[in-house]
């Protein structure tokens, strides 16, 4: 059996959850069914990755001459494996928390398949016009999960951060073309394979890598929300409903680090030297401004949302290191950040749901109402923090030995980054735990997490975290010939 | 078979026919009639289709040529007149309902212009098939006379059309003064290796302005909002999308095909047709913003996408070209299933409000979905059919290096959503609906707006049967015509 038939299995799956959700079978039921089994697809394809090194679907490149050279291809290889993983696992936990009493939940469930079908057709895609294209599929569907679902400013918050992460699309989409027009016109193809080995091999000149090498920074970076491209992202977050925020702080975003490794830093890699300095600029703005930021937050869910954007700003280090090194801790921490705001983000909904309020000063006393739900709160936290044993600390530190040759001084600036995002973390838990239960949950008849169907999402994300944490070459093996090869001049 | 059996005459004949049938039948049984009217209208797409590369007759050869762009854009024109009838039918007409027959009709006769349009190859036979187009359209704006807004519509078109066709007129005479022709090749063999005169330019300067007013082009704009929201909905839609495309044929014939394809005047114009472009884009994206009439906020969202389309065109090279043809095609698909929804709207609501839209994913989810993808297709976003478009309109001034026309359209386009998502929330986002109507919307239109919605989706996933359909568009004769693989 052909196993790289698997690869398209992993949007049909989804794709047939949506189409049957939409013909009306039981909502929550079928997106459960739907991820869940859409992780057998998922252990064949990596079973390939993990023998052969990568594995393609999809017609042979051809130099068609074509006006429009858009191929259908799918591939997956050790860089993109875990982000797949990522993707799945936190569908999986965000569906799994979402409920099935919320309203309008048909509309729901559909709106979560899509956004969890955007980041895997976009982690899978070769060929740039789908690449581009699935991201954008989550792009509507996020706009209506914050819009119809969310809480606070919604309205507000779903116009800013669809249309930011729009005008951020378009740059780079413009970054994209200009990619594909600096390929001379007989070897014209949207396949980033084929492009990485033509630049290889016949390099870009320097001035146009470093326009380019903008246009994708700037374009990436506002889908990572860096600053000062950033502001998009607290607020939505903190607006949009837990499984959708998880969704997109968890997996979406990673699409942008994901799009510099694959594209920005082995196609321009000239440019992305030369704008290095930029990057740092911003990644110090990202920790120590939206560190600062966060200090300053009085609601959980704003607090979440600071810190998930101020941790890009490590990984964003590991990318501009230039060392293998740098890079794997980069992709460590993309699965750690991902899976620790996630578990963050369900936390959040949950205490949320339960207590009527996030508002820290309001949920003193949690920990001895809801016990459950205040350990993973500590895990989500700690994870955050970057506590020895979970997935972040295994990649921030990597990312700190990195960098530390070429960059000490933002080696320093991002320990600082630590130490805010501690203090912001330790202040919050202390606010939410300890302490005289508050008036505000006293009134309320605040339960626990019962049994085990409502503690699987999190014990999954958590285990998830522990086990990256202390096997970090889970992921760093597979990635790391693929991490060298784009390091190589 | 003949030659003479071509969907110009058979659309004039059949417009003839439904007249003569209207006024031959007795009163009681003039029922039928409409169904004719979309039995034939559907013949004729399918013969346009089935012979689109067929020449035309021998004696015509002098006026009128069959390549690849007449062969693109004849099924597009019928196409449009097949959904214009289909929503003619269901117009309400109240007293005028004794015309319905001539309302039928004068479509036809429209749409035998725009087919000729597609073919001409001088200038005399432009003029004469724009007026066959323009007079039936001034008309049937004005059809429905006990509306005031219909009357002011048709007296508006009327004007401004009769202005843009003296523009027209005017160029076409100092052509002929300049040149001694008014062929598109004698003018290019004559012209040939000289630099243009003065006569020569002002001529295509007149020429232009009376194109412009064809596509509502910035500064010639201003007619639109007002006709778009006066006309009977099937006539705007005719006007918004038939009409436009007619002019753009034209553009591309003259300055990309035909008579002006000479670097001398074209690199002249280029810089024009970029600054139109721009502020074509900029005006009807703000425009269109605060907007609260469907069929206004139609014709602002056509004023855009006819500015993207200048600017593709504007970089008078093959691809903007083929762009052109791609974009009118993603536009047709996008924007006609929406005034059909328009159409039912006014129905079933009294006006094309948007707030007629207030609550309408909850109370009928097909239709509302299929208009989602319509307008976001509309707007560009991908996986969708229109994100096809805008990409190669980025693309081509990327490669023409037009980075001014380049920034304006990258920012446009996102100020575009902003204004096709309002629709989408007032459908999605709560808000009670003011009024829930006592008719529902019939079940064909479900069926049409997810037909049309899954084309965005297939067509904007796998675009090669557009990207077959420019390659064929730009093939200079209907023999170099590459054939499906």
């Amino acid at each position: 059996m052909n196993l790289s038939l698997a690869l398209p299995l992993l949007l049909v799956v989804p794709l047939l959850g949506v189409v049957a959700i939409a013909l009306g079978s039981a909502p929550r039921k079928t997106a459960l069914w739907a991820s869940w089994i859409n992780l057998i697809p998922g252990f064949l394809v990596s079973g390939v990755v993990l023998r052969q090194g990568e594995v393609l679907y999809g017609p042979e490149v051809t130099n068609l001459r074509e006006v429009f050279p858009v191929q259908f291809r799918l591939g997956l290889d050790g860089l993109s494996l875990p982000l797949l993983w990522l993707t799945l696992v936190v569908t999986v936990a965000a569906i799994g928390v979402a409920r099935a009493d919320v309203k309008r939940a048909k509309e729901y469930f559909l709106c979560l398949l899509l956004v969890g079908l955007g980041g895997l057709g976009a982690f899978l895609s070769v060929d740039l016009f789908y690449f581009f294209s699935f991201h954008e599929v989550a792009l509507i569907p996020s706009f209506l999960l914050i819009g119809i679902w969310g809480q606070g400013d919604r309205t507000g918050a779903a116009w800013r951060m669809t249309l930011y992460l729009v005008l951020g699309s378009l740059v780079l989409l413009v970054g994209l073309i200009g990619l594909v027009w600096a390929v001379p016109e007989t070897a014209r193809t949207l396949d980033w394979r084929v492009l990485t080995e033509t630049f290889r091999a016949q390099p870009i000149p320097a001035t146009q890598q470093t326009w380019l090498a903008i246009l994708l920074l700037v374009g990436f970076g506002t889908l990572v929300s860096l600053v000062p491209f950033h502001s998009w992202a607290p607020g939505g977050y903190a607006s949009a409903p837990a499984p959708a925020a998880m969704l997109h702080a968890g997996v979406l975003k990673k699409f942008g680090i994901y799009g510099l490794l694959r594209l920005a830093l082995p196609l321009t890699p000239l440019g992305w030297k030369e704008v290095s300095w930029i990057v740092g600029l911003m990644l110090a703005g990202n920790l120590l401004y939206l560190g600062l930021a966060s200090l300053a937050q009085r609601d959980f869910r704003w607090l979440l949302g600071f810190s998930s954007a101020m941790h890009m700003g490590t990984i964003f280090l590991g990318l501009i290191g230039g060392t293998v090194l740098g890079l794997g801790g980069a992709l460590v921490l993309m699965v750690g950040h991902g899976l620790s705001a996630a578990l963050g983000f369900a936390v959040a909904g949950e205490v949320g749901q339960r207590a009527g309020t996030t508002w820290m000063q309001d949920l003193g006393g949690l920990a001895k109402k809801t016990p459950k739900l205040w350990f993973y709160l500590m895990i989500a936290g700690m994870a955050s923090i970057g506590l020895p044993g979970l997935a972040n600390f295994a990649g921030e530190i990597l990312i700190f030995f990195g960098a530390w040759s070429d960059h000490p001084f933002l080696v320093a600036i991002a320990a600082w980054g630590v130490v805010l995002s501690s203090v912001a973390m330790l202040r919050a838990i202390r606010s939410i735990a300890t302490g005289p239960v508050s008036s505000a949950l006293e009134a309320k008849q605040t339960g626990d997490l019962t049994g085990i169907r409502e503690v699987w999402p999190f014990a999954l994300l958590t285990a998830l975290l522990f086990l990256v944490g202390l096997a970090p070459n889970l992921i760093l093996g597979p990635a790391r010939p693929v991490l060298e090869r784009l390091l190589q001049p | 078979m003949s030659r003479w059996i071509c969907p110009e005459v058979l659309l004039v004949l059949t417009g003839v026919i439904l007249i003569l049938a209207d006024a031959l039948i007795p009163a009681g049984k003039k029922g039928w009639l409409p169904r004719l009217a979309i039995l034939l209208s559907s013949v004729l797409f399918g013969i346009t289709v089935w012979q689109s590369g067929q020449p035309m007759p021998e004696a015509w050869a002098n006026l009128f040529i069959t390549d690849g762009l007449s062969s693109v854009f004849k099924p597009f024109f019928v196409l449009c007149l097949v959904g214009v009838t289909l929503i003619s039918v269901r117009y309400p007409m109240g007293r005028e309902e004794t015309v319905r027959a001539e309302f039928l009709a004068l479509p036809f006769f429209s749409t035998a212009g725009l087919c000729l349009l597609a073919s001409a190859r001088d200038f005399l036979a432009i003029f004469v098939a724009l007026e066959l187009v323009a007079i039936s359209l001034y008309l049937l704006a004005a059809f429905h006379r006990t509306r005031v807004a219909s009357l002011e519509a048709g007296m508006k078109l009327l004007v401004m059309g009769g202005l843009s066709t003296g523009f027209l007129v005017m160029g076409i005479a100092w052509l002929y003064a300049a040149t001694g022709s008014t062929e598109f090749t004698r003018i290019i063999l004559e012209q040939a290796g000289r630099p243009a005169s003065a006569g020569l330019l002002l001529a295509i300067g007149l020429i232009l302005t009376g194109l412009a007013f064809k596509i509502a082009a910035v500064p010639f704009h201003a007619w639109a909002p007002d006709v778009y929201e006066g006309a009977p909905t099937p006539i705007t839609a005719f006007l918004a999308i038939a009409s436009k495309a007619a002019g753009f044929v034209l553009l591309l014939r003259i300055f990309g095909f035909g008579a002006f394809a000479l670097d001398s005047v074209g690199w002249i114009f280029r810089p024009i047709f970029l600054t139109m472009g721009i502020a074509t884009v900029t005006l009807g994206t703000l425009a269109a913003l605060p907007q609260r009439n469907l069929k206004r906020y139609l014709a602002y969202s056509g004023i855009a996408h006819a500015g993207y389309m200048l600017l593709a065109l504007g970089t008078l090279g093959e691809s903007g070209m083929g762009t052109v043809v791609g974009y009118l095609w993603a536009y047709l698909l996008a924007t006609f299933p929406v005034f059909i929804f328009v159409q039912e709207l006014e129905r079933v609501h009294g006006s094309a409000d948007v707030r007629h839209l207030d609550g309408l994913g909850q109370r009928d989810p097909g239709p509302a979905l299929g208009l989602t993808l319509c307008f976001l297709s509309m707007a560009g976003l991908p996986p969708l059919l229109g994100f096809s478009a805008k990409l190669s309109v980025f693309t081509t001034l990327w490669s023409a290096g037009e980075i001014p026309g380049l920034v304006v359209g990258v920012i446009m386009a996102v100020v575009g959503l902003g204004f096709y998502l309002v629709p989408i929330r007032a459908m999605y986002w709560e808000r009670e609906p003011d009024t829930v109507p006592a008719q529902r919307f019939p079940s064909f239109l479900v069926w049409i707006l997810l037909l049309a919605g899954a084309a965005q989706l297939v067509l904007g996933f796998q675009p090669r049967p557009l990207v077959r359909l420019v390659e064929r568009s730009l093939a200079p004769t209907v023999t170099g015509i590459p054939q499906e693989k």
